[in-house]
């Protein structure tokens, strides 16, 4: 089952999941995989002109995903953080799309378990984040990390494209 | 000891063998269960056993619980310990997973005191560690 194909539930993600159970999740991810002190601090900086998103897929009784979203050279410093790298020592984009990912996929699999019903959790994807769905189906926490901006978002998945119709003339 | 990380993160492998090496593991590393099998196959060949395994459950090509249902249908691998390390944290999954055979099970984000308190529960903490 993809997510296009999911059906989707009435009810939105801002009706299953307050802010405060996502920066909770985020309390506990940051000191473990990013590092001892580190934090997701949800105080909103402006947003860069260029980003980058790491996120997963949910598919279950709520479909959508959970997107981690901040400027390329904050994906780059905390690739740094969560594999200990220190100079020389430089990452790469394989390690920035590896490091993030494994964010997003801890943040979504933690969120995951907070939903209703059984879900399922697709594999990390990197890149533009993926199309919102409905207005209301999207929680977003707008942060910082070493006062770089940084978003959270768990936005409901875009509705399906209709399938066009043939239409033959008799 | 020996471990076998298997996890389709690189940085989580690293994560995960830091500590494992803290705790005094030769660790080697797979990105997927069929990569883990293979390294498996490959250790026999030279006398490598890995005492315990750290399994990510979603990883592409082969899933940590098809793994786990895997190594448990080979007699030969009896003695490993199964330990998934995920983010899977419903209990209907690790009801699944420990019906499958994994003996022990980490939910991510995890601490090295976490994963210590883990081996320390299995009898894998090393004695120099545990005292």
């Amino acid at each position: 089952m993809t997510l296009s194909e999911a059906a989707p539930i009435a009810q939105p993600i801002t009706e299953l999941l307050d802010a405060e159970t996502v920066q909770s999740i985020a309390d506990e991810v940051w000191p473990s995989l990013v590092g001892d002190g580190e934090a997701f601090v949800p105080v909103p900086v402006p947003p860069p002109a260029d980003v980058v998103s790491a996120w997963v897929d949910i598919i279950g009784p709520w479909t959508g995903s959970v997107v981690l979203t901040c400027a390329p050279a904050t994906a780059e410093a905390l690739t740094e953080s969560v594999l200990m790298t220190r100079p020389p020592t430089v990452v790469d984009s394989e390690d920035v799309a590896d490091a993030l990912g494994e964010l997003a996929n801890v943040l979504g699999g933690n969120i995951k378990s907070v939903l209703p019903g059984e879900s399922r959790l697709g594999l990390p994807q990197i890149g533009s984040a993926p199309s919102r769905g409905r207005l209301d189906d999207v929680r977003s926490l707008v942060g910082q990390w070493r006062g770089n901006f940084l978003t959270i978002t768990v936005q409901g998945a875009a509705p399906a494209p209709h399938a066009e119709r043939n239409e033959v003339p008799l | 000891m020996r471990a076998l990380v298997i996890d389709d993160s690189r940085a989580m492998r690293r994560i995960v063998g830091t500590i494992l090496k803290d705790f005094g593991y030769e660790v080697r590393e797979a990105g997927d269960g069929r990569q883990a099998l293979d390294v498996l196959q490959e250790g026999k060949a030279e006398g490598w056993r890995p005492d315990l395994c750290c399994i990510d459950w979603n990883m592409p090509v082969m899933d940590g619980l098809q793994f786990v249902f895997a190594v448990r249908a080979n007699p030969e691998y009896r003695q490993v310990t199964l330990m998934m390390v995920t983010t899977e944290s419903e209990t209907g999954q690790i009801v699944k997973a420990l019906a499958a055979g994994a003996h022990e099970y980490l939910i991510k984000p995890f601490t090295a005191d976490a994963l210590r308190d883990k081996l320390a529960l299995l009898g894998l903490l090393p004695e120099e560690v545990s005292a």
